[in-house]
């Protein structure tokens, strides 16, 4: 009874097809999951002298629906995102330790430097000293809390790297795990669709920590790569990757690396492309390193510019004055040494550094390379500027090179060629400043060097300002001269005095160097100004005279107060005063939060669109599946309708023959 | 074919509803940051160059804030200063007065000892002026830097009265003007440039008349600022009946300094008898002197310059105190009045530069102002929310938000399983 047979078989595949719709419907949430379809075909027919007569209809199989190219999209744009994603996340928090306004750090060392104005009023006025004192100590403890914010941010990230390495791990060892399963099954000849599934949800799993590359094996497996060719899956064997620090062991940066049967291999960051892991280590080795590099060098450039200028002056008791914040040291938590497994230094030399003027400072690391034990290059980490050493003219030894206002130095033992050294003068130098005196009467306002005009003067000559470059000053007393109102002679020329007519520009500084001396200092090249600097106004008559002493009256005195108010305008910042030099701060991490937000937005739309696109062809839609569901239905009711036919049709032959 | 419709998946719209739901609901409570916060840069993120210039623009503030106050104590001890000064003129002019009532011809040597004491007590309220310190104990007349009194005196020669700190003035700038007024200048005298000089003469008996005029200062480059003493070394007839000739010298006090003294034998030209000679002494170097009067032998005529207004007092009362008769009082009167002018003359211009700090005290504070209000607008425009657009974006997009609640609400009741019973 061919009917029969067909009805069964049309039975048997309508519900199958009803049972996949009902898979698909009850999968429509699932994360993963591909829709299914039924593919049928007819039963080769049977030969008859009538022509072939159709057998009915049988499951070929269940279709995975899905496009290997979208998928693959997905993935990768699911990986972007979270990079970007968490890169955002990330700045969006140091941006916050970085806040402006009144409660910002540029707003404690701004009030530090206007508290200086009322000492400058009322140099013996004791309150207004310890007013400068307490703000001292306020920017100090500004400054260390900031740098203790990004040490808790910098270890959650640390933290969070580890538990995703961790979690890599095992994403790796399932996709392993899977492989096999997968690998397995291939002689069946059908495709294992809810293994395949799992894998690629796991591949995507695996790309949101980090971004994969993989290649299809003959055997059905999938070989997972990171950082470009790095197997971290292949068949069912799964490599391990940890979080390790830099080839100079410096703690403040993390690298991946890939443990491949016992070698361990650090990953490149600039090989990893996206995922949470990129992310966060983009944050940390760039935008968390910059945020550090340039908090440093605000501490470092203005506790060392305050600290300078402080001991120019004379204190209350008439004494030079000592230092105001605590004086930055370099040490071992600022310079580095490649170690195991990098290639370590074969020569014996170590390195010193010290500064040399605080406003040339650039927020980097430098990277010092020998290739001799007297030259090599030092490369800026921030931007890649390489500066070659020896210099010419070349710094006094064991200096080797002065770069940024750095003294780079070799105090003991030869490198040798390919030794190489990570020099970070910035990154840890807000954790530790502390402000260092507690009493009034040391601060030290009064300047050391005191002018006075011949009382005999009879022209408009006026003191703009006068200060001291050096404490005590040695070469005063000096006087300058006039021989008329644009020209002026001076005490302190060699051999012979008051020989040399000098011009004389009103407003502009006249310094005490003098003679001229040919140039020694490679950043200037100029001789550097000594002892003190004097800016007259107003024009003098040929006779009058004026005279810098050192400062006999110093208890009344404020000239220190005003040059240390002076720094406010100082250049310290890439060029930007003194006071400015937190807007700038704030605003580079801005621009850095602002682009990773925008890359947030875009890689989070970019990721919407694929995967909706991706969906389009794995997702479940109900309505189409409730369509199907009546579709089926009506074929199974028919096919039910076949089978009663066949059944009266056979009882009525069976009446017919029996009666 | 038809035109391309792609498939949806039912879970990606819930999924992708959520998210556009999600975004707007963050813009909605970003907007509701800006509009409680009042401002349109809560992190740098928003407009990092806008941050950079609004904590530039308060940085700038808080400075303008500092100097103003620095100013307001500048000001404030400058106009102790003129003050001070005005109440030296007025003591000076008081002392005028009583040096005027002094050369009464009537007076009695006890009258005149009282006079002498009264401007005793306003040279001593004058020099403590001289000392005076503003609220912050820094002296008035401090110039580039001085001792806390800068006055000191009086004092053994050669130098009755000193200034111990550092002649000058310091300049103003555009934000602060000198805190101190020169006390040099306004206090001390310069031989050269002031040309004060007190001239005494020898007791003269009571039938004689001997005076002088003012030192008048003919070359100041010639002015050395010694003392001098002309003595009359002989007086005797003419060459005619009836007149009288002079011989006088004059001595470098003390001697030394100049080899050209001293010079000796200078002969006046024959004079009336009976009537009182003017000799013009010219041989001090740079120097004038008249002396008018009968002279005799051994008569002497002292110049000294005097370096203070302190000096200057003090001789007025010495020299008053001690007039034995009338030709010491005359002369005494005569000197002080004429440098007592003179010093009124130093006092006032000292004064005239406090005015003049004080009208520039008053420009910078008003220059000052207007900074502060450009620069807080300059803050504002950068950073703070413009409240009308605020509000504006804030009800726009509560009312996109709305329509996508309600939309998305609906879309989701559409299902073909709601057809199937």
């Amino acid at each position: 009874m061919g009917i029969l047979n067909i009805g069964t078989r049309a039975l048997q595949a309508n519900q199958i097809a009803l049972e996949t719709a009902g898979n698909n419907i009850a999968n429509v949430n699932t994360k993963g999951y591909s829709r299914q379809s039924v593919v049928l075909q007819t039963v080769a027919g049977q030969f008859t002298g009538a022509g072939y007569i159709g057998k009915g209809v049988d499951v070929l199989t269940i279709q995975r629906n899905f496009s290997a190219f979208l998928t693959r999209q997905s993935t990768l744009a699911g990986s972007t995102q979270a990079a970007d994603a968490t890169r955002a996340d990330n700045l969006k928090q140091l941006e916050t330790i970085f806040s402006g306004g009144p409660s910002g750090l540029g707003a404690a060392i701004s009030d530090m430097m206007n508290a200086f104005s009322d000492v400058a009023s009322a140099p013996t006025d004791l309150t207004a000293r310890t007013v400068v004192l307490t703000r001292v100590d306020e920017t100090a403890a500004r400054m260390r809390a900031t740098s203790q914010s990004l040490d808790d941010l910098q270890q959650n990230v640390a933290q969070s790297l580890t538990q995703k390495a961790v979690a890599i791990n095992d994403l790796a060892k399932n996709i392993a795990a899977v492989n096999n399963d997968i690998s397995r099954t291939q002689g069946s000849g059908q495709s294992p669709n809810d293994l395949l599934d799992r894998r690629d949800q796991l591949v995507r799993d695996l790309n949101q920590y980090i971004q994969t590359s993989s290649i299809n094996a003959s055997d059905g497996t999938v070989g997972i790569f990171i950082g470009g060719s790095q197997a971290l899956v292949l068949g069912s064997e799964a490599s391990t990757v940890s979080i390790v620090t830099d080839d100079f062991g410096d703690p403040l940066k993390s690298k991946l690396a890939i443990n491949r049967g016992g070698q361990i291999i650090t990953l490149d960051d600039s090989s990893l492309a996206g995922g949470e892991v990129t992310g966060l280590m983009r944050f940390v080795n760039n935008d968390m390193a910059e945020g550090r590099n340039l908090l440093g060098r605000l501490t470092l450039a203005v506790s060392t510019a305050m600290n300078n200028q402080h001991q120019l002056g004379l204190d209350l008791d008439g004494n030079v004055g000592g230092n105001i914040f605590s004086p930055i040291t370099f040490g071992s938590q600022n310079i580095f040494q490649p170690s195991s497994p990098a290639r370590v230094n074969s020569g014996d030399a170590t390195l010193s550094l010290a500064v040399k003027d605080p406003g040339r400072f650039a927020a980097s690391d430098y990277e010092v390379t020998f290739s001799s034990a007297t030259s090599g290059t030092i490369i800026r980490r921030s931007d890649g500027t390489v500066t070659n050493f020896p210099q010419s003219p070349a710094p006094a030894a064991p200096i080797f090179a002065t770069v940024d206002g750095l003294d780079f130095s070799n105090p003991t033992g030869t490198a040798n060629p390919g030794d190489r050294f990570l020099v970070k003068p910035f990154s840890s130098a807000a954790n530790n400043i502390t402000s260092v005196f507690s009493t009034p009467r040391s601060l030290a306002v009064a300047s050391p060097v005191a002018g006075y005009m011949a009382t005999k003067n009879t022209g408009s000559l006026q003191q703009v300002s006068l200060s001291a470059r050096n404490n005590p000053p040695t070469a005063v007393p000096v006087t300058l001269t006039f021989t008329g109102p644009n020209s002026y002679t001076r005490s302190d020329e060699l051999p012979t005095a008051d020989t040399t007519v000098f011009a004389y520009t009103p407003g502009q500084a006249i310094e005490a160097t003098y003679p001229d001396l040919p140039p020694t200092d490679p950043l200037t090249y100029s001789q550097p100004l000594q002892d003190w600097t004097v800016t007259l106004q107003g024009s003098p008559q040929a006779g009058d005279s004026y005279t810098v002493q050192a400062n006999t009256y110093s208890k009344l005195n404020a000239g220190n107060a005003t040059a240390m108010m002076a720094l406010r305008d100082k250049a310290l910042f890439d060029g930007s005063a003194l006071t400015d030099g937190y807007a700038s701060l704030i605003s580079q991490i801005g621009i850095r939060a602002q682009s990773a937000n925008y890359a947030a937005d875009v890689s989070a739309t970019i990721a919407a669109n694929v995967e909706k696109d991706r969906t389009g062809v794995s997702g479940v839609n109900l309505d189409e599946e409730a369509a199907k569901l009546l579709q089926f239905q009506q074929a199974y009711q028919a096919s039910a309708k076949m089978m009663q036919i066949a059944q009266s049709v056979f009882q009525t032959l069976m009446q017919q023959l029996g009666g | 074919m038809s035109s391309y419709s792609p498939r949806l998946s039912t879970a990606n719209t819930y999924d992708n509803a959520l998210r556009n739901l999600g975004s707007r609901q963050t813009s909605l409570a970003n907007l509701q940051e800006n509009l409680t916060s009042g401002k349109r840069v809560n992190r740098a993120s928003d407009d990092p160059t806008a941050a950079a210039q609004a904590e530039r623009s308060r940085t700038r503030i808080e400075r303008i804030k500092a100097d103003q106050r620095a100013l307001e104590a500048q000001r404030n001890s400058i106009s102790q200063a003129e003050s001070t000064l005005g109440d030296v003129t007025d003591a000076l002019q008081g002392i005028r007065e009583l040096v005027v009532s002094a050369g009464n011809a009537v007076f009695t040597g006890a009258e005149r000892l009282s006079v002498a004491e009264q401007i005793s007590g306003l040279r001593d309220q004058i020099f403590a002026l001289a000392n005076r310190t503003d609220t912050n104990g820094l002296p008035l007349f401090s110039a580039l830097g001085s001792a806390l009194e800068p006055f000191v005196g009086p004092q053994a020669a050669p130098q009755d009265y000193t200034f111990k700190g550092l002649p000058g003035q310091t300049a103003s700038s555009e934000v602060a003007i000198s805190p101190a007024l020169n006390g040099d200048a306004a206090f001390m005298h310069q031989p050269v440039r002031d040309g004060v000089y007190n001239v005494s003469v020898s007791t003269i008996p009571v039938d004689r008349q001997l005076t002088t005029d003012n030192i008048a200062v003919s070359n100041t480059a010639l002015v050395s600022g010694s003392s001098y003493q002309i003595k009359f070394t002989a007086v005797g007839p003419g060459a005619t009946p009836g007149t009288t000739t002079a011989t006088y010298d004059i001595l470098e006090m003390p001697p030394g300094a100049d080899p050209a003294f001293p010079i000796t034998g200078i002969v006046v030209p024959d004079y009336p008898s009976n009537k009182p000679v003017t000799i013009a002494v010219t041989g001090m170097p740079g120097l004038n002197l008249n002396i008018t009067g009968t002279p005799a032998v051994d008569d002497t005529v002292t110049v000294e310059p005097k370096n203070s207004i302190f000096s200057v007092l003090d001789d007025a009362v010495r020299n008053i105190s001690s007039a034995t008769n009338n030709n010491a009082a005359t002369q005494a009167v005569g000197q002080a009045l004429h440098n007592i002018d003179i010093g009124m003359g130093r006092i006032a211009a000292a004064r005239s530069q406090a005015g003049d700090l004080l009208n520039r005290a008053d420009r910078i504070s008003a220059n000052q102002e207007s900074r502060s209000i450009q620069l807080e607008s300059n803050r504002t425009n950068a950073e703070d929310l413009d409240m009308i657009k605020g509000i504006s974006d804030f009800q726009n997009q509560q009312t996109g938000y709305q329509a996508a609640l309600q939309s998305y609400a609906q879309v989701q009741k559409l299902s073909l399983f709601n057809f199937i019973s």
